[in-house]
C-alpha cells in the first residue's frame, strides 16, 4: 500500500450524491471534527473555515462546474454558453471579461437601485399582507428575485414570469436529469438569447447609462467584448440571479421563523438589515458548495492531491466551524468573520453587491410588515446540498 | 494618488490584481503587494479596483 492511499484510508467517507444527504448533518460535523477534508464518491469535501478560505483562491485550483456538460455528455447551446461564460473561464480571459463587466455591477449602480428594490418589495407585500398568509416562495421571494432582474434589465415588471419560466427550465441543466431535460433546457436557452438579443438591439438604439447599458459601451471595443460575449454575460446575469436570490431569501425567512426574537429585533433596528443577510448567507447559504478542480499536482495539509481531483469547499461547514466561531447561533447583532455565500477568490460572485441590496431591502421592509411569522403547512425544500432552498413555503403572520 | 488596502478585512480575493495589474499584485507566497502612490493616468483603474473589491477593502486619496 501506498502511502498516499494510507492518507486517504484515514479520511472520513461522505456519500454526497445520495439525495438524503444533509450539508447540517451530524455525519458532516464528525468528519469536520476528524479531518480537514472527507473523501466523497466525487472528489474530496473540505470542511473547516480556514482551509475553505485558502482553498477558494488557492493558485493550483480553478473553478470546478466548467466540465459538466461534458461529464453529462451534453452539447449544444446551453453547453457551449455554459462553457465559454465568465464563470468556466481562467488566467487572463477571465481577468479580460471581468474587468468589462465589473462597471456593470458596481457599488455605485446599487444606490440608484435601492428605492426601486423597497418599491418592489412594498408592492408584492401589499397584494398578500391583508390575508395573514401566503406561499412565501410564489407570493414574494420568486417575483422579488425576477422583479429585480427586470428592474436591472429595464424591463417591465409584468415580464417576470415568462423570465422566472425560462431561467426555471434552463436551470434543469444544473439537475442530475440535465441529459433527459436537454430538449426542454435547449429550448428555454434559444428563448433566453433571442430575448436578451433583442433587448441589446433597443438598447443599442436608445442608449441609456444602466447595467446593460454599461455592457454595450464595454462592447464598443469588439477586442475586449464580442458580441456573443457581450449576450452571454447577460445571460449570465439572469440565469445567476433569480434562483439564487429566490432560495436565499426563503433560507431567511426559514432561518427567521426558527429565531422570532432576532425577527422582532430587525423590525426594532432595520439599519441591522445588511448584517442580518450576512447572518442568514453565514448559518444557511443557498450555495451550500463552491467547487474547485486541481489543474496540477500539489500537496496541502499533508494531503497529495492529484491533478484533475474535484474539491468540494463546504461553505456552510467552514462557517460553523467551531475553531472559528465560538458561538455559532444565529445572531445578527454579532462580529462574524465573513462568510463564503458568495464564493472567493477570481470567481466571487459578480452580482453580490445587488443581492446584498436587494435581500437588505426586502427583509427590513419583511420584518416591518409581517409580525410573529410561522410555517404555515408543509415546507417543500431542494436537496440539502448543492443549491438549495425551499420551492413551497407556506406561511402565516400577523399584519403590521 | 494614494493607494492603501486595508488589510483587516482584504480577504485576498484578488479582484484588485484582476481589475488593475499594474498596481495590485500577488507574489509567490500569495500576499497582496500594491503600488502606494500613482499618477493620474492610473487612477481610473485603482478606482476600478476599489469598486470591484468585494470586501471594499481599498482606500483612495
Amino acid at each position: 500500500m501506498t502511502q498516499d492511499s494510507l492518507v486517504a484510508d484515514n479520511l472520513p467517507y461522505l456519500d454526497i450524491s445520495d439525495p438524503g444527504f444533509s450539508i447540517r448533518s451530524d455525519a458532516v460535523m464528525e468528519a469536520r471534527e476528524a479531518s480537514w477534508c472527507a473523501r466523497t464518491n466525487y472528489g474530496l469535501a473540505v470542511l473547516r473555515y480556514d482551509d475553505v478560505q485558502k482553498l477558494l483562491r488557492h493558485p493550483k485550483l480553478r473553478q470546478g462546474s466548467y466540465r459538466w456538460p461534458a461529464l453529462n455528455d451534453v452539447t449544444g447551446e446551453f453547453a457551449r454558453w455554459w462553457e465559454s461564460m465568465l464563470l468556466s473561464q481562467e488566467g487572463d480571459n477571465h481577468a479580460r471579461l471581468r474587468r468589462m463587466a465589473n462597471p456593470a455591477f458596481s457599488p455605485k449602480l446599487i444606490t440608484t437601485l435601492a428605492p426601486k428594490f423597497t418599491e418592489l418589495a412594498t408592492m408584492l407585500i401589499d397584494e398578500f399582507a391583508p390575508k395573514g398568509e401566503c406561499d412565501f416562495i410564489a407570493e414574494f421571494t420568486e417575483p422579488y428575485a425576477t422583479g429585480v432582474i427586470c428592474e436591472l434589465l429595464g424591463l417591465p415588471f409584468e415580464r417576470w414570469r415568462e423570465l422566472a419560466d425560462i431561467a426555471a427550465e434552463m436551470g434543469l441543466a444544473l439537475g442530475v436529469t440535465f441529459k433527459k431535460d436537454l430538449p426542454t433546457i435547449e429550448a428555454a436557452t434559444k428563448r433566453l438569447f433571442d430575448y436578451v438579443e433583442e433587448l441589446v438591439e433597443a438598447r443599442r438604439a436608445a442608449p441609456k447609462d444602466d447595467f446593460i447599458g454599461m455592457l454595450i459601451k464595454a462592447n464598443e471595443d469588439k477586442s475586449q467584448l464580442s458580441d456573443q460575449e457581450l449576450l452571454d454575460m447577460i445571460v449570465l446575469a439572469i440565469f445567476g440571479g433569480i434562483d439564487t436570490t429566490r432560495n436565499q431569501l426563503g433560507l431567511a425567512m426559514a432561518t427567521f421563523i426558527e429565531n422570532p426574537e432576532q425577527w422582532a429585533l430587525l423590525a426594532e433596528q432595520p439599519e441591522l438589515g445588511r448584517a442580518a443577510v450576512e447572518e442568514v448567507m453565514r448559518v444557511r447559504p443557498t450555495v451550500t458548495w463552491v467547487t474547485r478542480e486541481a489543474v496540477e499536482d500539489f500537496t496541502y495539509n499533508d494531503t497529495p492531491i492529484e491533478k484533475g481531483t474535484t474539491l468540494h469547499l463546504f461553505s456552510q461547514s467552514a462557517t460553523s466551524d467551531p475553531r472559528v466561531f465560538d458561538d455559532a447561533s444565529f445572531d445578527i447583532t454579532a462580529e462574524r468573520k465573513a462568510h463564503f455565500g458568495f464564493g472567493g477568490g477570481a470567481h466571487h460572485c459578480l452580482g453580490h453587491f445587488i443581492a446584498r441590496g436587494d435581500m437588505t431591502e426586502a427583509l427590513k421592509l419583511l420584518s416591518q410588515r409581517l409580525k410573529n411569522p410561522r410555517f404555515n403547512g408543509e415546507v417543500e425544500w431542494l436537496p440539502d446540498s448543492g443549491n438549495t432552498g425551499a420551492i413551497r413555503m407556506p406561511i402565516a403572520f400577523d399584519p403590521a | 494618488m494614494k493607494v492603501h488596502v486595508n488589510m483587516d478585512i482584504c480577504l485576498l480575493h484578488g479582484q484588485c490584481v484582476i481589475a488593475a495589474p499594474e498596481i495590485f499584485s500577488f507574489d509567490d507566497n500569495g500576499d497582496l503587494h500594491w503600488v502606494e502612490v500613482i499618477d493620474d493616468s492610473q487612477v481610473a483603474d485603482a478606482e476600478a479596483a476599489s469598486d470591484a473589491c468585494p470586501e471594499q477593502a481599498i482606500i483612495l486619496g
